[in-house]
């Protein structure tokens, strides 16, 4: 069969379209290459070296916790310290370095959700209130919280509860806060019973049992506690 | 002054055998009991516990750090489905070291329809009678003092006597409480009579082995007999694992917890389910708290932990109790955030918490074994037909505040006021529905995952704990329980562990 030539305007039509792939190609190349620069910065970028190291938690997750700690809990109102004076960042650490591994992700989770679930829920305030929760201003931060505080759907508000748990676990850790609500936990004087005398403390062998049968002290007489009597050593800043 | 041998983690130095007449693991209310009265009995018995025994000097105060150190996945245990938080406890004497001492017998009309639904025919509360009182002399079990009540305790009291409810200070298993209010974290009054204090220590004294931060990871079986079990040695808190042992026995006692001992025969070749019914049945007392704040101080720290409760609505499906916690814990669950969330904070010392536990025996879940872990998957429920009479409690508990004195009232749902001034306010608990996300819950009575009942394709131990399948495989903790008890179970689980414990020792 002879051979015929393609037609000029299919000739054309092939180029506009190698020309428009070529473009949608580049830019698709450019937005990955932002993609790529704007993820590790949003991720990890100008989060500040906290002043004590941590056990485990990151100086991201640290700086999540304390914008959250300042938003609960405030400077001044009717309990002086903030969140942040009352070292829930520092807290939090040391709950999670307790915890085991699957809870200690799921804690962990929660916290890169809260700093990073702005760009699904963001802040008022326009384009600003895309950015990551511990990079928002103040009342920004409130509205996230609040947002999912009284959302209508129940794992929003889980992750509200859950984050308000554990900020107020360290909160009420705070020596200062216990003084000041008078909830200070009471010096005790511990008798030594007759179990005292089969357990170490744990982490010690049984060479470790502290006590012997001449250590015995009277069982509690059931006196109550005074309300003014002193509070435990490390709660009372001077004895009262 | 011991006979027996306790072992720590750090006591394992090596892969162990060791041999007895019964194997009991779980060393809570109903495995320490066991332990006791075999050992009384005569018996040689080695009593394994995962959890580490804990002094004095190993309680911590703060809330938070005590949870992560006494619970099991660090108090972070929820249930699926309808998500609620269930704690259960790691360490030697189980749930009794970290719960709040409460005792009550089952009611009467409970054993009764135990009896007639489930197929038993000695679980009456006459039958059952002289065991609670056996276990009640031994743990010390009795009211709570007045001396010792505080405040926030006797104005539960109070609000009662004003609307004429029943009310009375609560049955616990505590001598010498000096109304520290620490139950949670660890009596540091040595007042509270833990299984560690009592029945652990007279098993050791009858000649028992204790084994601790010990795993129990598979019930090895011969045929239609179990004939011992197989487990790790686990390092406290962080649960690492080290050296195996083995332990023989003529008898093996499952006491290990409603959660885990479904999980436990699970992971033996779904041991002992020809009915199907391991795991399956889960049923809660699901709780709701409820904060009043008075207009004077009422000091709640101070006072015993849960020291007055009332059975008034107990046919109704709930009873009311009073109650305290670390305040880390106690103000998870205020409302608000920010200043307006201090402010609330700040009235913590004019407020007290009391609380409802529910028998929703229509909400059902189940447990199960996950693959790769010793951790159960727990799913739950809560059956819409229940949800009112979480409603109920809560109205109850504003009603007895605001009858009491209380200048407000903080009811802990979604959708409601945070706060409420007057009684009228509470108006839509009795009139609007609630979904179960709007509630608040807590789960800390989780039963049934091994019933008993007297027919074996239903449950899966008979009325004396001995399981239908193999007849020398026993469970004694709340597994066993047919439905919910409708009250704290731990005197009950002690009760039907005695109960179990004689049984056992009179086959052997």
């Amino acid at each position: 069969m002879p051979r015929v030539a393609a037609p000029v305007a299919s000739v054309r039509s092939d180029r506009i379209r190698l020309c428009f792939a070529a473009m949608w190609g580049g830019m698709l190349f450019a937005l990955l290459g932002l993609l790529a620069v704007w993820l590790p910065a949003r991720l990890f970028a100008g989060y500040p070296a906290p002043a004590v190291p941590p056990r485990v938690l990151s100086r991201r997750e640290l700086a999540t916790l304390a914008a959250v700690g300042d938003v609960l809990f405030p400077a001044g109102g009717a309990v002086a310290p903030s969140g942040t004076q009352a070292s829930i960042p520092a807290y939090v650490d040391r709950l999670v370095a307790a915890a085991q591994p699957r809870q200690r992700w799921l804690m962990r989770a929660l916290f890169a959700l809260v700093e990073h679930a702005t760009l699904l829920f963001p802040a008022p305030g326009g384009p600003s209130g895309l950015r990551r929760f511990s990079r928002l201003a103040p009342d920004q931060r409130e509205a996230v919280l609040a947002g999912w505080q009284h959302s209508g759907w129940f794992p929003r508000r889980l992750v509200f509860t859950s984050l308000r748990a554990l900020c107020a676990l360290g909160y009420f850790a705070d020596p200062a806060v216990l003084r000041s609500l008078r909830l200070a936990p009471y010096r005790i004087d511990t008798p030594i019973c007759e179990a005292d005398l089969l357990y170490p403390p744990i982490g010690a062998s049984r060479n470790g049992i502290a006590y012997g049968p001449e250590d015995l002290t009277p069982p509690s007489d059931g006196t109550p506690l005074a309300l003014d009597g002193p509070w435990m050593p490390g709660f009372a800043e001077e004895p009262r | 002054m011991s006979v027996g041998d306790l072992r720590v983690f750090a006591d394992y130095q090596r892969d162990f055998r060791e041999e007895a007449d019964v194997v009991v693991v779980g060393s809570g209310p109903g495995g320490a009991v066991v332990a006791r009265e075999l050992t009384e009995a005569g018996k040689r018995v080695v009593l394994i516990e995962e959890g580490p025994p804990f002094t004095p000097q190993d309680f911590v105060v703060d809330g938070g750090l005590s949870m992560a150190r006494t619970l099991r996945e660090g108090g972070l245990r929820s249930t699926l489905g309808t998500v609620m938080p269930t704690m259960q406890a790691i360490a030697l004497g189980g749930g009794s070291l970290v719960n709040s001492a409460i005792c009550n017998r089952a009611p009467d009309f409970v054993l009764e329809r135990w009896c007639g639904d489930f197929e038993l025919a000695r679980t009456s509360l006459a039958d059952l009678d002289p065991h609670y009182d056996a276990v009640g002399k031994l743990v010390g079990i009795s009211p709570t003092p007045e001396n010792v009540q505080g405040r926030r305790n006797l104005l539960f009291r109070d609000g009662c006597d004003a609307l004429g409810f029943e009310s009375e200070p609560i049955s616990r298993n505590v001598r010498g409480c000096r109304g520290s209010g620490e139950c949670f974290t660890g009596c540091r009054a040595r007042a509270k009579q833990s299984m560690d204090l009592t029945c652990v220590p007279d098993a050791l004294r009858g000649g028992a082995t204790v084994l601790t931060s010990a795993r129990v990871e598979a019930v090895e079986c011969d045929g239609r007999r179990a004939t011992g079990v197989v487990g790790r040695a686990v390092a406290p808190f962080s649960g690492r694992p080290s050296h195996r042992f083995r332990v023989r026995g003529r008898a093996v006692v499952l006491a290990a917890g409603c959660m885990a001992t479904p999980v436990l025969l699970q992971k033996s070749g779904n041991l002992a389910n020809r009915s199907g019914q391991v795991g399956r049945n889960l049923q809660f007392h699901p709780g709701v708290g409820v904060m009043g704040v008075f207009p004077d101080p009422v000091d709640p720290q101070f006072g015993a932990t849960q020291g007055y409760q009332s059975r008034q609505f107990l046919r109704e499906g709930f009873k009311l109790e009073t109650l305290w916690a670390p305040p880390a814990l106690l103000a998870v669950r205020l409302p608000g955030s920010g200043l307006e969330l201090k402010r609330r904070l700040a009235d913590v010392p004019h407020a007290a918490v009391w609380d409802a536990i529910a028998s929703c025996d229509r909400s059902l879940g189940r447990v199960e074994a996950r693959r790769r872990s010793f951790d159960p998957r727990i799913t739950w429920r809560l059956h819409p037909e229940d949800t009112p009479i979480l409603a109920h409690a809560i109205y109850r508990l504003a009603e007895i505040f605001f009858a009491a004195g209380a200048r407000s009232v903080l009811c802990g749902l979604h959708g409601f006021p945070d706060e409420i001034h007057s009684l009228a306010e509470a108006e839509p608990l009795r009139s609007r529905p609630l979904r179960p996300g709007d509630l608040v819950l807590g789960g800390n009575h989780a039963f049934c995952t091994t019933r008993m009942h007297g027919d074996p394709t239903l449950g899966v131990v008979d009325e004396l704990g001995r399981c239908h399948d193999l007849e020398n495989l026993w469970i004694a903790d709340s597994g066993v329980f047919p439905r919910c008890p409708s009250v704290n179970p731990m005197w009950t689980i002690m009760a039907l562990a005695r109960r179990t414990a004689h049984a056992l020792a009179g086959r052997l």
